[in-house]
């Protein structure tokens, strides 16, 4: 049996999300959190690999507390276990201190054959830590998975997007795989485990109860980026509509505000 | 049959002289999209002139030249009307209200909102939720204007437990044929204050005057919502449950049906296959999208759980829900996008919206079906299922247009009469315009149309408002 490991995360709707022009940090109270949709495209993944193959599937996640919605939605839809990594000290951590929290909590949970992660988050954009979660895991990698093949022998084959065309390759496991969303759009849960996913345990770990943890490699101390400033891109001059209802005097007009800046 | 002047050079000044400059257009000036709705294949007309107005003044003043010319006059606001509504039949004059877009005015004491016809309906739903309220009719054609969705009572799909526009139009400002401002209706609950001329404007689709302005009910936005997709294995199954849901007291907010066929073409068309094709390695025939609003997560999980009960006693093939955020964006959109993934699709397009009682939606539907098979022309349908309301099209790739229409009419024809013997209404939310007209003569009985065409003509004796629409049968073109 096959045992699967998938991180998932909680972000706000990056629709909603607004800059405070004052401080240059993003406002997020009162804005909707959802589940990283390209994380729930890679549980997709997992669930397919797991009705084939067999194998059982823990969901990781760190955050805060709330970050338990994600992991029961991803419950609802194929996980079998969930784990969630929460508490002060892990806040404000980059790609570096979260990839090794996340390997941390995966080490104490056992040896995992496959590991799923979406190709990014929307919210920080990195697309790092699939990648850095394989060098950690010290596991193969497989990004822009297009289909899997087989899963046998302790090697698995599939078929990756890329540029020019697809390519089919084998990789030995444990294996970290990367998805394309057109190929694996998430499911709807179904009633039963909908409900059931509402009060299924969740095993959570702080930095009191993770093992061997090295405070200086978590939260803010174990990150090697600083973001010291967040600002919106410049935006260019905003457009002006003509639209008076009738082509022609449209028309006239564009010809006349582009005679008038010396463009024609 | 009335007879009507065309806009001479002086009549032109004059009406131009009634708005500011840029919002008068003659002839070559006439944006062409101004000569059909969104249903082309029921002709196109370009009127001779077309007038942008801004407000109530301007509509009274454009309305008095017309009436003492005899100009007949159209009004229009997105024109995305789907029975010929808004289309200039006999030329003249279309009045184009798209520019009368404003919200003027919340009372957040009587929970009503003043606007104007040419603000869109996502425009005002959007607006009334910063508020806290929600406006509830919801026709799935979110850029057609308030105005024209009371002109034809618009429904959609909260119907089942809201009901329809009508039910939200407490006051309309409306400047009547010959340029009289009349203010019809209160903000008030109830009256029981003679005939309600407020309650025949709405519906008349511009046949008894052009509405103004408007206060429209509001409630406050319900705190939560889910939605559960049941799927069937087929469509008869599927329709049965309908009135199971309403049985078990769960008062859902819409219930929209989805037969196969549409659920591949949304799919194909949005990229995102959100309704499962097959279910439980069962290929599903048909779905019902049923949803749920209430004040916390417990109440909507009850309902969920008694759903789920009655769909499994109705041989479902499983209950899915729609719960996150992501999920009803995907699962909305699919839903709204059903008529632009057929059109998308089709070169040729006719559409007939029917309202039947709900336990009669699975004859009609295999009625319909066969008409399309023996015809050979690709039926493609939905709509929702709670309040019978069918949206069916006729589709083709491969007919030339005349023989499209001819095999169309023979389904029409048969398929209204199917209708009529159900004991169902020719149109549930689209209105009659002129693509209808004859239908609506046959279901209601020539008494009764009669008496349309005596009410038209105390509100517009020499019918030069939208010529040729719901009952003006000596409108229509020869």
């Amino acid at each position: 049996m096959l045992n699967i490991l998938v991180c998932v995360k909680q972000i706000p709707d990056v629709d909603l999300v607004k800059m405070d022009p004052e401080t240059g940090n993003l406002v997020r109270a009162g804005v909707p959190t959802l589940t990283n949709p390209l994380d729930l495209n890679a549980l997709e993944a997992a669930v397919r690999v797991k009705e084939r193959f067999g194998g059982k599937i823990t969901l990781i996640t760190m955050g805060p507390p709330a970050a338990e919605e994600t992991l029961r939605e991803c419950l609802a839809v194929g996980g079998d276990e969930a784990v969630l990594i929460t508490g002060r000290p892990f806040g404000g951590a980059d790609t570096l201190s979260t990839s090794y929290t996340i390997v941390k909590a995966a080490e104490a949970l056992g040896a995992f054959d496959l590991i799923f992660a979406g190709k990014e988050t929307l919210d920080g954009a990195t697309g790092q830590m699939a990648s850095q979660l394989a060098e950690r895991f010290d596991a193969s990698q497989i990004s822009c998975c297009f289909t899997i093949e087989d899963i046998a022998d302790g090697k698995i084959r599939a078929t990756r997007t890329l540029e020019t065309g697809r390519e089919t390759v084998e990789a030995t496991l444990p294996c970290l795989i990367t998805v394309e969303k057109d190929n694996f759009y998430g499911r709807l849960p179904n009633l039963k485990a909908y409900l059931e996913a509402k009060t299924a345990p969740i095993t959570t770990f702080t930095e009191n109860n993770l093992p061997g943890l090295d405070m200086q490699k978590i939260g803010v101390p174990g990150s090697g980026t600083i973001v010291p400033k967040i600002y919106p891109p410049e935006l260019p001059e905003p457009g002006q509509m003509i639209r008076t209802g009738s082509v022609k005097t449209d028309v006239n007009r564009l010809v006349e505000l582009l005679a008038e800046r010396e463009a024609i | 049959m009335p007879s009507y002047n065309k806009i001479t050079p002086a009549i032109a000044e004059r009406l131009r002289a009634c708005v500011s400059p840029g919002r008068f257009f003659l002839g070559e000036e006439v944006d062409p999209n101004y000569a059909h709705d969104e249903m082309p294949i029921y002709g196109k007309f370009m009127p001779e002139a077309a007038v942008d107005v801004e407000t109530t003044e301007e509509v009274s003043a454009v309305m008095k030249i017309c009436a003492e010319n005899k100009i007949p006059v159209t009004c229009r606001g997105a024109g995305t009307g789907l029975v010929g509504g808004c289309v200039p039949l006999q030329g003249g004059l279309v009045l184009c209200t798209r520019r009368m877009d404003k919200i003027l005015e919340y009372d957040m004491d009587n929970l009503t909102v003043r606007v104007q016809p040419g603000v869109l309906l996502k425009d005002l739903a959007a607006d009334a939720l910063t508020h806290g309220l929600m406006y509830p009719p919801d026709p799935g054609e979110k850029t057609a204007t308030v105005g024209g969705n009371i002109s034809t009572n618009a429904g959609g799909m909260r119907a089942v437990k809201y009901g329809v526009t009508r039910d939200y139009v407490l006051a309309l400002t409306v400047v009547l044929a010959d340029g009289r401002i009349v203010e019809l209706g209160k903000s008030v609950c109830k009256t029981s204050s003679g005939y309600s001329l407020l309650h025949l404007m709405v519906g008349s689709e511009g046949t008894l005057g052009i509405i103004t302005e408007m206060t429209m009910k509001l409630i406050p936005n319900p705190i939560c919502d889910v939605s559960c997709l049941v799927p069937f294995r087929d469509v008869e199954s599927c329709i049965h449950f309908v009135p199971k849901i309403k049985m078990a007291n769960l008062d859902p907010q819409s219930i929209e049906f989805m037969d196969a066929d549409i659920v591949t073409s949304s799919a194909a068309f949005t990229g995102n296959p959100i309704f499962p094709e097959t279910v439980n390695n069962t290929e599903v025939g048909a779905s019902v999208l049923v949803t749920f609003v209430g004040a916390d997560a417990d109440e909507l999980d009850q309902k969920m759980v008694k759903l789920g009960q009655i769909a499994d006693e109705a041989g479902a093939l499983d209950v899915l829900v729609v719960a996150t955020t992501s999920n009803k964006k995907a699962a909305w959109s699919a839903r709204s996008s059903f008529l632009t993934a057929i059109e998308a699709d089709t070169k040729l397009i006719d559409e007939m919206d029917v309202v039947v009682p709900v336990d009669k939606i699975p004859a009609f539907l295999i009625y319909i079906r066969s008409l399309g098979e023996q015809n050979g022309i690709r039926i493609r349908n939905f709509g929702h299922a709670g309040d019978g309301n069918l949206h069916i099209y006729c589709c083709s790739n491969d007919l030339e247009e005349d023989e499209f229409k001819r095999r169309v009419k023979i389904i029409m024809d048969a398929a209204y009469t199917k209708c009529a013997e159900l004991e169902g209404q020719v149109s549930g939310e689209h209105s009659i315009g002129h693509a209808k007209m004859v239908y609506l003569r046959e279901s209601v009985g020539e008494d009764v149309f009669a008496l349309m065409g005596e009410i038209k003509k105390v509100f517009d004796p020499d019918f030069i408002l939208n010529p040729g629409k719901v009952c003006d049968m000596e409108g229509l073109p020869c």
